[in-house]
């Protein structure tokens, strides 16, 4: 069976790495991007199978990442899981509205329940 | 006039006030969040000893310091939810919505954690139509979420939970009933209010705000509806939120 590829866009590089370590444990091939335009450059490198996004990033809004992948003919069946320590409704709401397949707040999950969401959404 | 005027004035500072006020709890809850998931996922790894093994000594206190943080998370949660609730300049989305609905999705939330711990959480579905209400739909979301979530913290295994819906002359009436520790006398009066934290409660699940209950009360009054309970000497303890239909 093919491995998949998950991108990590999260600018905290301590959380970046126990995602990356978690994901790469369970046999997941990890992509990062620290910042909002370097994501957008990795999320065009081949087999992306999902996009884990985080919001609050440098030079680029989260929001506008997501736009950009959904808006984009090649890129927009890629899932993305918005992962993000904001929970406001509105923030909740344009993200879905945008086109995330799920939004979670960091805080509220494991890493081993985030690898079953990535799970359940790749089967 | 100039009176008036200077209530405008004041008024406006207030408002500005009490945005900024929102604005710095939501930018320090993130912030919070941020260094707490860190923690949660590490205390995580540990716990799970994915990291090596630990004598039972260690397990014990990396267990304690597990527990420390999700109560520290819950905090935080709580005051977000809280905030939101008191925010007079992000008025409530009133709206028609079927709350009939809207208890069912909510519940389907939990039907994973009551399996998990043993619970049965039973939904009595009413028997005549339930008319839409007039609320802000994730207010309200709140307000079931809450109670449930009381109910299963505070619930043994094979424990029950009945949720119920009926209306009664124009409004509508929810009801969480569980067979859980119960609400002892001498806490019956604080238990709507801030931080305020029961005894048995704090010994029955450590993780807990003492928010849940005084935001709850909160969002049902500022949709005119009403909220209290009633208990039986078994420990048996039924909430009940009245909120108009129109």
């Amino acid at each position: 069976m093919k491995i998949k590829k998950v991108l990590i866009v999260e600018d905290d590089s301590f959380l970046q790495g126990l995602e990356t370590k978690k994901l790469e444990e369970v046999g997941y091939v990890v992509v990062t991007a620290s910042s909002g335009e370097e994501g957008l450059k990795k999320i065009n490198e081949p087999d992306i199978d999902i996009v884990l996004l985080d919001l609050i990033l440098p030079n680029f809004d989260g929001l506008e990442i997501l736009k950009k992948i959904k808006g984009t003919e090649a890129l927009k069946n890629i899932p993305v899981i918005v992962f993000s320590n904001l929970s406001e409704e509105k923030t909740i709401k344009r993200s879905m509205e945008l086109g995330a397949t799920d939004f979670m707040v960091k805080s509220n999950f494991t890493l081993d329940e985030l690898v079953k969401r990535i799970d359940s959404v790749l089967k | 006039m100039e009176d008036l005027e200077k209530l405008k004035t004041e008024n406006e500072m207030l408002k500005k006030a009490n945005e900024n006020k929102s604005d710095i709890i939501s930018i320090t809850a993130h912030q919070l969040r941020t260094s707490l998931s860190a923690l949660k996922w590490i205390l995580k790894m540990f716990v799970d000893e994915e990291i090596g093994k630990l004598t039972s000594e260690q397990m014990e206190l990396v267990r304690k310091a597990y527990t420390s943080n999700e109560r520290m998370l819950a905090l935080v949660n709580d005051l977000l939810t809280l905030n939101r609730s008191e925010n007079i300049t992000i008025p409530y989305n009133f709206k028609k919505v079927d709350i009939l609905q809207l208890v069912e999705q909510t519940l389907f939330e939990f039907y994973g954690e009551t399996n998990n711990k043993g619970i049965e959480l039973i939904f009595l579905k009413p028997e005549t139509i339930i008319p839409s209400i007039n609320c802000d739909e994730e207010m309200i979301r709140v307000v079931i979420q809450n109670l449930i979530e009381n109910s299963i913290k505070y619930s043994n295994a094979n424990g029950k939970i009945f949720v119920s819906l009926s209306q009664k002359e124009n409004n509508v009436q929810i009801s969480v009933h569980d067979t859980g520790i119960g609400i002892k006398n001498e806490d019956k009066d604080n238990i709507f209010q801030k931080f305020f934290r029961a005894p048995n409660a704090i010994e029955k699940d450590a993780v807990g705000s003492g928010l849940g209950l005084y935001t709850t009360r909160n969002i049902v009054e500022k949709h005119n509806g009403k909220i209290w309970f009633e208990d039986t000497q078994s420990g048996e303890t039924t909430f009940f939120v009245i909120l108009p239909i129109l």
